[in-house]
């Protein structure tokens, strides 16, 4: 008897319990206040950052408002352990509702199904899709749907050295490839690196097999060979290298030595390609220099850059998928948009782009680069692509294969990565 | 185990130690002199479960994850694929590559390690003025982080701006130009050594001194009363005394040879080109840059059959047959 009393007890603290959990989600009755629901959202913005005393200055508190019944836990994951972290926490089960991952992130997490997709979780998915650039967008797709929406969003633009440039006697920054490759022996003559870049990986290169009229594979994302190898990319590629061989281009990873902001600032690299957060940081570390920016120069396939930035996904461990969705509706709000546009994150919506170049007049130059900035190829073994890319390239930097042998050896190694969807 | 029935018989053993069922089992359990058997056992058993739990256990689970195409969600099936993984190694140029790294960085840094550090003892063994400073210098470097000492090498070897440039080139004039020491292969294999070297000369070195102290001072006097000088009895009597020493600092310097890691990874990341990749660089690039955790555990059980056999072979040929005994 005592046993079998002994044996109701768990079950009688578990009822409690459930009781109790019970209580939590009951609707809430007029003498009690109205239960809520909190949602985690896992981000990358330094704990000390502007961005996050926006978010839990401004957007969270605006948030409870609008969606009393939500409350947002937003934890900041430093950045370069957020990835490991979003594996563990896969592994582990423990994965947030809502993460601002990195957009080359996504098409991995979605292959590993850890991710809703949104245009089937969202009824008005379309309406929010045809707010943002079609680019930054497009990194969120992955075997015909779409993962999570644009966040935020950047590009690479040309940031040049006027001074270096005119120590050459050259007023523009180069237009096009030709005039790139022909103020390259001017500026050699002054001992002044014409393009610097910090390495040879598919955020460097692309920008140039792109512009070239090149693509890193087909469409269907099926074969890079016929593409990577083709004449226009080989064209892109080519450019770089030859430059290198002149003596008048640095890359990082090849080279070693400045890193290319300050050898920009310093006026020893006279171009270079980047993004808009090092407005900041030359105005921090050098404050007389004076930072110009220019389109990416053009070739034949016209000035295309390279998209970067953020998108907000949904976890398919989360409990709490409508709330989740109602925080992703907001973060693409103007308020919020706006906002965090304000510390430094460019927006994804079309619809703002003037409200942007008045928060900031130089957001106009990435704008315009963002029309036609490309993504890189949304695929679950991008890392790996992305490796062999570097490395090839990183060879026909040094001399160790020609272009067209790189590309071409590559393009066959890309092949067998895109073979494993 | 004591025999029950000639127990049984003796009537002079006390009432309580006879054949009575809780006797023989206390025997049974405790043993004749009423040792306890579990004893041992249950003083251990909380280190062993530690030890099972943070070692065992993820050993013989990497072993499975090595047999499979692993799938890191717990929900989604991963794919035993037998040895596949194993053989892709075998076929990867990379691997090989990462291989010779790994076994050029040993052969740079352990024979320089076990000779300087022997020198370091030999004379840190000697009477000299300040003597326990430099014995706390030369151990200096063991002590500091990896990380810290690493970042440190990679910007003294920069090729623009760093130390060592400026001074073979800017200042002495030996280098005609700037080296991109850490964008070529052997140069920055050759600059991971030299870090390697620096901050390992230390603990060879404790471990030599140790063993040097223990060399009995009577058989130099006699070695030297014999007319041996300095550097025959060190040949004869010290190097004797201490070979066991040196056995052991051999095989744990290619243990640690073979595990370099964090240098590489923090100085030049396996690049250019993959060119300064070491095994395990290359396994922690598979398994979380990449999530091929099957393929990254296959490389950690290669590396460790390596290192077991080359352990192996070493305490089989370096081992003497007689050791010397003070």
């Amino acid at each position: 008897m005592r046993y079998r009393t002994l044996l109701f007890i768990p079950l009688l603290v578990s009822l409690a319990v459930a009781a109790g959990a019970q209580g939590s989600i009951r609707p809430a009755s007029p003498a009690r206040p109205q239960a809520t629901t909190t949602i985690t959202f896992w981000h990358a913005y330094s704990s000390d950052s502007p961005e996050v005393k926006t978010i839990n200055n401004v957007l969270l508190p605006r948030f409870h408002r609008l969606y009393p019944r939500i409350r947002v836990r937003a934890v900041a994951v430093p950045y370069d352990s957020l990835h490991q972290k979003l594996i563990t926490a896969t592994a582990g089960g423990t994965l947030p509702d809502v993460v601002r991952s990195d957009i080359i992130w996504v098409p991995e997490l979605a292959k590993l199904g850890v991710l809703v997709p949104l245009d089937r979780q969202m009824r008005d998915f379309k309406k929010l899709a045809k707010l943002t650039f079609p680019g930054a967008l497009s990194t969120n797709k992955w075997n015909g749907r779409y993962y999570g929406l644009p966040l935020d969003t950047n590009t690479r633009v040309q940031m040049y050295n006027q001074d270096a440039l005119a120590a050459a006697g050259i007023q523009q920054p180069p237009k096009t490839f030709a005039a790139l490759r022909t103020m390259a022996a001017r500026l050699k003559a002054k001992d002044i690196y014409a393009f610097a870049d910090g390495g040879t990986s598919g955020w460097s290169v692309l920008p140039w097999i792109w512009s070239a009229g090149g693509r890193l594979t087909n469409a269907s994302l099926t074969k890079a060979t016929g593409q990577l190898n083709s004449a226009a990319s080989v064209r892109g590629v080519q450019l770089l290298v030859d430059l290198h061989r002149q003596g008048a281009a640095r890359f990082g990873n090849v080279d070693g030595g400045l890193a290319t902001s300050d050898g920009l600032a310093q006026g020893k690299f006279a171009t270079i390609l980047d993004g808009p957060w090092m407005f900041p940081i030359f105005q921090g570390q050098y404050p007389n220099f004076r930072l110009r920016t220019a389109r990416v120069p053009s070739g034949p396939g016209g000035s295309i850059s390279v998209v970067g930035g953020e998108d907000i996904v949904m976890t398919t461990s989360s409990k709490n998928k409508g709330q989740a969705a109602s925080f992703i509706r907001f973060m693409l709000s103007r308020f919020a948009q706006l906002e965090m546009a304000k510390v430094g994150q460019m927006t994804i919506r079309t619809d703002l782009k003037k409200q942007m170049v008045k928060i900031r007049p130089y957001y106009g130059i990435f704008l315009e680069q963002l029309a036609t900035a490309r993504a890189r190829t949304p695929h679950p073994q991008w890392p790996r692509i992305d490796q062999t890319l570097e490395s090839y390239v990183a060879k026909a930097v040094k001399g160790d294969l020609t272009v067209q042998e790189a590309l071409m050896q590559a393009a066959r190694e890309i092949d067998q990565l895109l073979v494993r969807r | 185990m004591i025999n029950s029935s000639s127990a049984a018989s003796d009537s002079t053993s006390p009432p309580h130690d006879a054949a009575s069922p809780a006797a023989s089992r206390a025997r049974w359990l405790f043993g004749e002199r009423r040792r306890p058997l579990f004893t041992p056992y249950l003083f251990l058993a909380p280190g062993f479960f530690v030890f099972a739990l943070v070692m065992l256990y993820p050993i013989v689970r990497a072993l499975q994850i090595s047999f499979y195409e692993w799938s890191i969600l717990p929900t989604a099936e991963s794919v035993f694929v037998k040895f596949a993984n194993y053989e892709r190694a075998l076929h990867d140029a990379v691997f090989w590559r990462g291989l010779v790294n790994t076994a050029a960085y040993m052969v740079a840094t352990v024979p320089t390690q076990i000779v300087l550090g022997l020198i370091v003892a030999v004379l840190l063994d000697t009477r000299m003025p300040a003597r326990t400073f430099f014995r706390v210098l030369y151990y200096l470097p063991v002590i500091t982080s990896w990380v810290v000492v690493s970042l440190l090498f990679k910007y003294l070897f920069s090729s623009d701006a760093g130390f060592v440039n400026w001074v073979l080139h800017d200042g002495v004039g030996v280098l005609d130009h700037d080296v991109a020491w850490l964008q070529s292969r052997w140069t920055a294999l050759a600059v991971v050594s030299v870090l390697g070297v620096w901050k390992g000369v230390g603990w060879s070195m404790i471990i030599f001194l140790a063993a040097l102290q223990t060399v009995p001072k009577d058989l130099h006097e006699a070695a030297a009363i014999d007319g041996a000088g300095a550097f025959r009895r060190f040949r004869h009597v010290s190097l004797p005394a201490i070979w066991p020493t040196l056995l052991f600092v051999t095989v744990m310097l290619v243990i640690g040879g073979f595990n370099v890691f964090i240098s590489i990874f923090l100085i030049t990341g396996g690049g250019p080109a993959e060119e300064t990749e070491v095994l395990l660089t290359y396994m922690y690039r598979q398994a979380f840059d990449f999530l091929d955790f099957g393929y990254g555990s296959s490389i950690a059980f290669l590396l460790t059959g390596i290192v077991f056999t080359l352990s192996l072979l070493q305490l089989r040929f370096l081992r003497r047959p007689t050791e010397f005994r003070a």
